[in-house]
């Protein structure tokens, strides 16, 4: 109780001294540091510490502090109090991090009421801007990714798929967006199958793919065991020989890649950054990680967070701490990124990408896993919005 | 002991005070402290071990929630809501669990929380599914006292909810009702053999339990504003439990001690240690299993040397 109360004084000589001049802009990161889904937390760590590295711990003359605070998994009561908490007691000036949708929706109310611009590093439905205008998402969104994979799929000629998606929220979005562009090209998803978010055998799903032999499966699954476990019955129920082709987003990110073995040599999936992607700013991106953090990957998460920072960095600098400026400064922004050139859309606060085509590849130097990048197959902003 | 509720009362109101800023935090305890109640009537009270008490807890929650988006946005009306609601789903699965004992009945109690989480997750066009129920925008406490951003009004609505409920649990607890329950833990065959309806009081101990729980989750939407799945989730009631028997359980005051305890102490290790903090937790939990296995309340009477 002590140690709070010496806090709590410490808080109120500092808010003094604040006023009194001192400048220092404060971010609050809500994001999940322990459990199950801590590697996010330390993925948009150490993307942070990058590019503090890189460019300076402060911006136009202000300092920038981070604050972490941690959500534990999708919590959005957590999300909500601790958003509180670092408005009101931190006096934070921004916030950013939010993995999971929910976490991210919960939190609209509060930056609506202190405008507070709010800079999602990953979660991924398009639902969540439209509920304040502080949102600014350097992320993706999942129609983003699927809606393009879907047309490009009918170009090759794949004219029938069956889409396999996790239910709940984002799989139910990836759903809808392939389902939505694959039909308007004039393709037929035969069937739409949604496998509950625990499922650990995924044989009755596939094998009811394989009886129905579409050209196409479409799958998207929560990063981690579902990934692997899929996968593997995919090859061993032999889908892929079958010529069933597999057609994914995130499921080959960079953080399980490696883990997937061999049986993940030849999966195609659209998505906006791959660890190898060829520029030298991505070189130089996983140079200074692979120096600050030996051994660390760096995949979606990492640049939506660099990104991220990024965008903070250029609205502190133009705005200060003047939410409602610094959001307007942010839009139709323009920058060079590790995955390649953004646009901050002023419409949607999603950023505009390219959407890569990859298929996983083993490197011939390293001898690693890699998604190699076979081209651009869109550049888009979030085609999901207002849907 | 006498004055011990006002010592109490006085602390709660002294820390509206003292930490100013931290009264989103401060109403999230309250808001556990009605929960953790709940199971301390049950397991505490009643002995029938549950891991399910977030079943009650979470239909009160969207029940409350519901109700203010749907139908009437005062707080006191969605309290009831909440409550019947809780009462209501724990006394459909009490009829069946309160057949069984022991290790089937927390089996059975975990099954209905489950149950209910997945309903909630698939009725996405009802509760909102993963994406929680938000929209719940409530009008002022007895149309006086509006909802404010810092968070005082919550506060000290959750504060008076909590002493009520406390009152309520301090009565029946000394009620005959309360005393034949002691009886049914004690010793469930003594009981039917003076022909006490042991069933019967089991069932109806467990309603008033998912009452409690389900003005607990009322109360969570209503300052929170939002719903979310973990509302149900498993975590929550074994958290729940971890509380009561950190406090010690079968006292009001032992739920509201572990309660306030584990959270603060989660809370400031969470804060200065975002990647670590649940080594102190586990740590805590074991310590205290350890060294005084009936609760913190026991200390005093640990430290005179009377171990139990």
């Amino acid at each position: 109780m002590t140690m709070k109360l010496t806090t709590t004084v410490a808080f109120a000589a500092g808010m003094i001294a604040a006023q009194a001049g001192a400048d220092t802009i404060k971010v609050g990161v809500i994001a999940p540091f322990s459990g199950p889904f801590a590697i996010y937390g330390t993925l948009y760590q150490n993307a942070i510490d990058v590019y503090q590295a890189q460019h300076g711990t402060s911006a136009g003359g202000h300092d920038i502090e981070f604050i972490y605070k941690d959500v534990g998994g999708p919590n959005p009561d957590q999300s909500r109090s601790l958003a509180q908490e670092l408005l009101i007691k931190d006096k934070v000036d921004y916030l950013a991090g939010f993995t999971f949708t929910p976490n991210a929706l919960a939190v609209a109310p509060a930056i609506e009421q202190t405008q507070t611009p709010t800079v999602i590093f990953n979660a991924a439905t398009s639902a969540i801007n439209a509920q304040s205008d502080y949102y600014l998402r350097t992320s993706y969104t999942l129609w983003q990714v699927s809606a393009p994979l879907a047309d490009w799929a009918y170009d090759q000629g794949i004219k029938t798929a069956i889409t396999t998606v996790t239910d709940y929220g984002p799989g139910i979005d990836a759903e809808n967006a392939f389902k939505a562009a694959f039909e308007a090209k004039g393709g037929t998803v035969l069937e739409s199958l949604r496998m509950p978010l625990s499922t650990t055998d995924f044989t009755p799903f596939l094998q009811r793919v394989k009886d129905r032999a579409p050209e196409a499966v479409f799958t998207f699954l929560p990063g981690g065991p579902p990934t692997f476990t899929y996968t593997k019955t995919y090859n061993e129920n032999g889908l892929r020989d079958a010529g069933i082709k597999f057609l994914g987003t995130a499921e080959t990110e960079e953080s399980n890649l490696q883990g997937l073995g061999d049986m993940a040599i030849g999966l195609t999936t659209a998505y906006h950054y791959s660890a190898a992607h060829d520029s030298q700013m991505n070189r130089d991106f996983l140079a200074k990680l692979e120096e600050l953090h030996p051994g660390a990957v760096a995949n979606w998460a990492s640049v939506g967070a660099y990104d991220g920072v990024h965008l903070i960095y250029h609205m502190v600098e133009v705005a200060g701490a003047d939410g409602p400026k610094a959001v307007e400064s942010a839009l139709g922004l323009e920058w060079e990124s590790p995955r390649g050139p953004l646009k901050m859309d002023p419409e949607t606060r999603t950023v505009v990408q390219n959407v890569y085509l990859r298929e996983v590849a083993r490197n011939a130097e390293t001898g690693l896993l890699e998604n190699a990048e076979t081209g651009v197959i869109a550049t888009v902003g979030d085609l999901g919005w207002g849907k | 002991m006498r004055f011990l509720p006002l010592v109490f009362v006085a602390l709660a109101a002294a820390a509206f005070f003292v930490f100013p800023y931290d009264l989103a935090f401060l109403t999230r305890i309250l808001i556990m402290i009605v929960l953790v109640l709940s199971v301390d009537l049950i397991l505490g009270y009643a002995g029938v071990p549950t891991l399910g008490q977030a079943a009650m807890y979470g239909a009160g929650a969207y029940a409350a929630g519901l109700f203010a988006i749907h139908v009437w946005a005062d707080p006191v009306a969605g309290l009831i809501i909440g409550g019947l609601a809780g009462a209501a789903l724990a006394f459909v699965s009490g009829l069946i669990v309160m057949r069984t004992h022991g290790l089937t009945a927390i089996m059975l109690t975990i099954a209905v929380a489950q149950i209910c989480l997945e309903i909630a997750n698939r009725a996405r066009d009802i509760t909102g599914g993963a994406e929680g129920l938000r929209g719940i925008r409530m009008e002022p406490v007895l149309g006086l006292f509006a909802f404010d951003f810092i968070g005082q009004t919550g506060y000290w609505y959750a504060l008076i909810v909590v002493c009520v409920v406390f009152a309520a649990l301090a009565v029946i607890g000394r009620a005959p009702f309360g005393m034949s329950l002691r009886g049914i833990h004690e010793s469930r065959d003594r009981m039917l053999a003076i022909g006490a309806p042991v069933y019967w009081r089991l069932v109806l101990a467990y309603t008033l339990g998912g009452a409690v729980a389900g003005i607990g989750g009322a109360l969570a939407a209503q300052i929170t504003q939002l719903v979310s799945l973990e509302t149900l989730s498993f975590t929550l009631s074994a958290e729940a439990l971890i509380m009561l028997i950190l406090g010690g359980t079968g006292r009001l005051y032992g739920a509201v001690i572990g309660t306030v305890l584990f959270m603060t102490v989660h809370h400031l290790a969470a804060a200065n240690d975002p990647f670590n903090w649940l080594f102190v937790i586990g740590g805590m939990v074991l310590a205290m299993v350890f060294f005084l296995p009936s609760g913190l309340i026991s200390l005093g009477h640990a430290l005179k040397g009377g171990r139990k």
